[in-house]
């Protein structure tokens, strides 16, 4: 599903130039659940954004189902984004001025579904997530478990082939974490593709493998334990 | 998708209210305004434009400068009309009007009330040809033929006699002497013509038509109309009027003078006949003897010019507020953008949010437009409308609002939607959203508008001060004009001996001659028996009775005045300091002789025709015209002229005084109506165009300083709220409270600096061309240019200080731990 070839990745400031992607090439296959470790500031975030299609490589190719991205314009990949690619962040990144009904429904809005397909699939969603009685708050009132719980309901919604996740549970703590990574893994059970950055082994583990990053190059790649 | 721009729109506004408020405000009151402005600016145009021949109907004027005055009339002579249907095939038909000023008029019958009426006409037959009123009685084409018929309007028809039908064939009595048989009855004048009407008399059998010179640019007392034939151009036309007039201005001259137009025209003098279009004449003409006060183009321009200004600086506003908001909407944008919005369809929705709130300004600005209506109409002097029913002036309105919504919420959309959303999603914002280069363009211009228009306010009001104080040569507090006082007949000398005996009354003088607004008559004077450019001088003649200078407290620096005990006193003369420069009498004019042509002349003229009169006294100059005007040559005459009474009364006493006068006037004259003025009134009313020019710079500065202190107090709080982390670092490592207020209000304030460059070589531009208008002005200090500054500045400081006190004081460690 996604294959990189010597991406890399420049930042460039007025004094400096951060190199945070040499050369990483990655293959990551359909229906993997794989998990992206590394000290701080190594690129996980970078690779992540490239491979989300948020940000673009500086060299290297990126093949997405086998058709080079990296390169296309921004509306191409908008249109690749919003057709195949779920987001969930660390900090949730909720809008504030839409209720949770609103947030989780909003990506269906940009693809353009029926309203009343809309309506069924958000309930269904929200059901799930034990979150239904919660549809008309506002993001500010809910916690911070439930707030994951809404942006990975959101992240979801168009039944996206592949979920990246930034440290989805960084900012929640380990029951709310949990929940969260069950309902990754549950996903992934059911088909997704997930690509997960995390400074946590234990929610590595959910995975099925595991790259591991310094200073914007992949050092390992280990293949987990098949997990109980 | 649209109704989910809105639903957040509207929560948008509902969750800051502060920022809701000072956006639609703000943008109300500048929609409001333009808005009066535009129909304001929409009503002078239509002048005249409701007479469908409009643009075929010429007026002469007439501009004659000889003798040492230059004057340029409205009115022109007798023959002109008539000479130019023979002479020019062009010409359809023609109508004099003549202006005697207001007249008594009352119902034919014992012991009817007289009313004063101030809008009659001496008219042509010709008149409803040239303005087709419409007819509510009688016959437009054959009512004003005969002499002694009158046409009144509609108005004056019910209040003499009830109705249009009742009036016809009925008689009034005019100045207590004449009857005049009502053949006609109109709808009344649109209030945009240049000219009102309410009484229409026939010129059939007018003396002074009868009686009046053939000659050309000789005596000039009628307004003349001319309407030409469907098709004929106005330049053509002109050209050929103008050969005609110097051909016939030549005969005058050749008459007169003994000269030809050519020699006279060498001296540097000339008179000339010309033509105005009647469509001009509203707002181009600014001549003598109009028929009634006209507008100004100049404050149609300057107008419009405020209008698009407050608007702007309201469009502004918006823009920058929005943009400063992108900020706190940067997390929505990228959220949005990740989830698969295109460009497209933020900017279509930033755009449907910003038309969405002009939509509510429109709403609020048109409750705002027509709450200040009536005001606006005081202030203008004008009686306009919002046309609610006016299906044009919704669809402008409607324009009007997509367009200053679009440019109000082009800025910030293209801004906003352009953030790279991966940077807004790490909160890191583009340096230009800090910073904000074009943001702090529009502020300056905001604030320069604002300074022009203080200093301009000031300016004007200064020249208005110094108009009020300026030392006139007469002293025109405490004095009593009474009107009409003709109307008195031979009772008015024993009126003028009753209260003298009332003791708050000092003095009282029987003149129609006034250094404000009233009647007026000049004639060429010539030093010797014989009529030569080189030896006449033109002389506003003035006839006074023995109690005019003490009364009006004028100064007499050469001679005597009228003395009661010298009878040959009627053929003296006391003449002010220009008319002695003219004349050329520099030392010892006591005694000198000038002279006058007392009628026009048959033939040639000879040396007994003229009569003689001697200088007696010299009168400083006083401020007898206007002070946009040069003090011009005068003559005093003592000689009977009863329109007016004028009295001095001591301090204090005026009331007593004007129940007095009001008492003895009912108890001689009854039917006649009493009708009283104080001179200082009427001395400011000439200049209600420039108090009313002060008064218009001074609300729009306050708008346009309001509205821009809504915007930077807006701006300030952002700023404020942006920079908190900032603020509660340096208050943890020891800042104080003023030197956080001081860095957050430093740059705003070098902004208004900035503003007050651009602005005062403007400002000083601007008014110093409009004081050209005045022969007596001030001159512009720099003091108003400082203190225009000074009080930007203060007003800027205190509106952005009150942001950064609240930011300086609020507890650092909740902004930190908020982070
Ligand atoms: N916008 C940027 N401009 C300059 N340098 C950047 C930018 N974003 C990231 N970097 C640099 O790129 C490198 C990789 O950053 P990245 O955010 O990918 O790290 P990370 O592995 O996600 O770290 P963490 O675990 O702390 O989230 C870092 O050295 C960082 O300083
Ligand atoms: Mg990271």
């Amino acid at each position: 599903m996604i294959k990189t070839v010597g991406l890399t990745k420049i930042y460039r400031t007025d004094e400096v130039e951060t190199t945070a992607l040499s050369g990483v090439n990655v293959d990551i296959k359909e229906g993997e659940f794989v998990s992206v470790m590394g000290p701080s500031g190594c690129g996980k975030s970078t690779l992540l954004n490239v491979l989300g299609m948020i940000d673009s490589p500086d060299g290297g190719d990126y093949f997405f189902n086998g058709e080079e991205v990296g390169r296309l314009p921004e509306r191409k990949r908008a249109d690749i984004r919003k057709r195949n690619l779920g987001f969930v962040f660390q900090s949730f990144n909720l809008i504030d001025e839409l209720t949770v009904y609103e947030n989780v429904a909003l990506p269906m809005f940009y693809t353009g579904a029926p309203a009343a397909e809309r309506k069924q699939r958000v309930e269904e969603l929200l059901e799930g997530m034990h979150i239904m009685h919660r549809r008309n708050h506002y993001p500010q009132q809910l916690s911070g478990g439930q707030q994951q719980r809404v942006a990975v309901a959101r992240a979801i919604v168009n039944r996206p082939k592949l979920i990246l996740a930034d440290e989805p549970t960084g900012n929640l703590d380990s029951s709310n974490g949990d929940e969260v990574m069950k309902i990754l893994a549950e996903l992934n059970a059911q088909g997704t593709t997930i690509l997960m950055v995390t400074h946590s082994q234990y929610c590595a583990e959910f995975g099925n493998r595991i790259i591991r990053m310094l200073d914007g190059q992949v050092v390992t790649e280990n293949v987990v334990k098949q997990y109980l | 998708m649209f109704q989910n721009y809105i639903k957040i729109a509207i929560r948008n506004l509902q969750k800051n209210k502060a920022y809701s408020f000072i956006n639609i405000a703000g943008l109300a009151i500048g929609i409001a305004c333009c808005l009066l402005i535009l129909l304001f600016v929409a009503h002078e145009l239509s002048y005249d434009r409701w007479n469908p021949q409009a643009d075929r109907i010429v007026r002469t004027y007439a501009d004659i400068n000889f003798g040492g005055n230059h004057f340029q009339l409205a009115v022109t002579g007798v023959p002109i009309g008539p000479d130019v249907q023979r002479e020019i095939s062009d010409v359809q038909s023609y109508c004099r009007l003549r202006n005697y000023g207001s007249h008594l008029v009352r119902k034919e019958g014992e012991g009817t009330q007289n009313f004063r009426e101030e809008e009659v006409l001496y008219a042509d037959s010709t008149f409803f040809e040239i303005f087709p009123l419409a007819i509510a009685s009688g016959e437009a084409r054959t009512c004003l033929t005969k002499p002694n018929s009158v046409v009144l309007s509609r108005s004056r028809a019910e209040k003499y006699f009830g109705s249009a039908q009742a009036a016809m064939g009925q008689n009034l009595i005019v100045e207590n002497e004449s009857a005049w048989k009502v053949t006609g009855v109109f709808e009344d004048m649109p209030a945009n013509s240049h000219f009102q009407a309410h009484l229409l008399m026939s010129l059939n059998g007018n003396r002074e038509i009868m009686e009046a010179t053939q000659m050309w640019a000789m005596s000039n007392n009628f307004q003349t109309y001319i309407l030409l034939k469907e098709g004929t151009s106005f330049d053509t036309f002109s050209e050929k009027f103008n050969n005609l007039s110097r051909q016939k201005i030549g005969q005058t001259a050749a008459q007169m003078l003994g000269l030809s137009l050519e020699k006279l025209e060498a001296t540097g003098q000339y008179a000339r006949i010309g033509l105005q279009r009647l469509t001009d004449i509203h707002l181009h003409s600014d001549l003598d003897v109009e028929l009634g006060p006209n507008g100004d183009i100049q404050y149609v321009w300057i107008f419009s010019a405020i209008a698009l200004f407050v608007l702007f600086i309201a469009c502004i506003n918006f823009m920058n507020l929005a943009t400063a908001r992108s900020a706190h909407r940067a997390k929505e944008i990228g959220v949005r953008k990740v989830l698969g919005s295109t460009r497209g369809a933020l900017i279509g929705q930033f755009m449907s949010e910003t038309l969405f709130m002009a939509f509510l300004s429109l709403i609020l600005a048109l409750a705002l437009a027509s709450a200040v209506m009536p005001w606006f109409n005081e202030l203008t002097g004008r009686a306009i409308q919002i046309p609610w029913a006016s299906p044009m002036f919704w669809g402008l309105l409607a324009c009007g609002v997509l367009i200053t919504g679009f440019l109000a919420g082009s800025y910030p959309s293209f801004f906003l939607s352009g953030f790279e959303t991966i940077k807004v999603l790490k909160g890191q914002l583009s340096r230009k959203a800090k910073h904000g280069g074009l943001r702090s363009a529009l502020v300056v211009f905001q604030f320069a508008t604002a300074i022009v228009l203080i200093i301009c306010t000031t300016v004007v009001y200064n020249q208005l001060n110094y108009i009020q104080n300026k030392k006139l040569g007469f002293r025109k507090d405490q004095l009593i004009i009474i009107d009409d006082a003709y109307a008195l007949g031979d009772g008015i000398l024993a009126f003028k001996q009753e209260m003298l005996k009332h003791p708050g009354v000092e003095s009282a003088t029987i003149s129609s001659f006034l250094p404000v607004p009233s009647n007026r008559n000049n004639t060429t004077f010539t030093k010797s028996r014989e009529f030569r450019q080189d030896n006449s001088v033109n002389l506003d003649i003035w006839d006074v009775d023995h109690d005019y200078f003490k009364t009006l407290g004028l100064e007499l620096i050469e001679g005597r005045l009228f003395d009661k005990n010298r009878p040959a006193d009627s053929s003296a003369v006391i003449l002010n300091e220009t008319a002695l420069k003219n004349f050329g009498f520099t030392d010892n004019p006591i005694g000198k002789k000038i002279y006058y042509l007392e009628s026009e002349p048959k033939g040639d003229t000879k040396p007994s025709d003229f009569v003689e009169y001697t200088v007696i006294g010299v009168v400083k100059n006083f401020h007898f015209e206007s002070l946009r005007t040069h003090i011009s040559s005068l003559g005093l005459f003592l000689d009977d002229s009863r329109g007016l009474i004028t009295l001095r009364y001591k301090a204090g006493e005026s009331r007593s005084v004007i129940a007095a006068l009001e008492k003895q006037w009912k108890a001689m004259a009854p039917t006649q109506p009493f009708s009283y003025r104080f001179l200082d009134e009427a001395f400011s009313r000439m200049y209600q165009t420039e108090q009313r020019l002060g008064q218009i710079a001074l609300i729009f500065a306050s708008l346009a300083i309001f509205v821009s202190c809504l915007g930077l107090f807006g701006l300030a709080s952002f700023m404020a709220e942006q920079r908190t982390k900032e603020i509660g670092i340096r208050k943890v490592l020891g800042a104080t409270t003023a030197g956080i207020v001081g860095l957050l209000s430093k740059d705003f304030l070098l902004l208004v600096g900035f503003a007050l460059l651009l602005a005062t070589p403007l400002a000083w531009w601007g008014m110093h061309k409009w004081l050209q208008d005045f022969v007596y002005r001030i001159d512009i200090s720099a003091w108003v240019f400082v203190m225009a500054g000074l009080a930007a500045i203060a007003i800027a400081f205190i509106t952005v200080s009150f942001q950064s006190i609240r930011a300086a004081l609020a507890n650092p460690v909740k902004s930190l731990r908020s982070e």
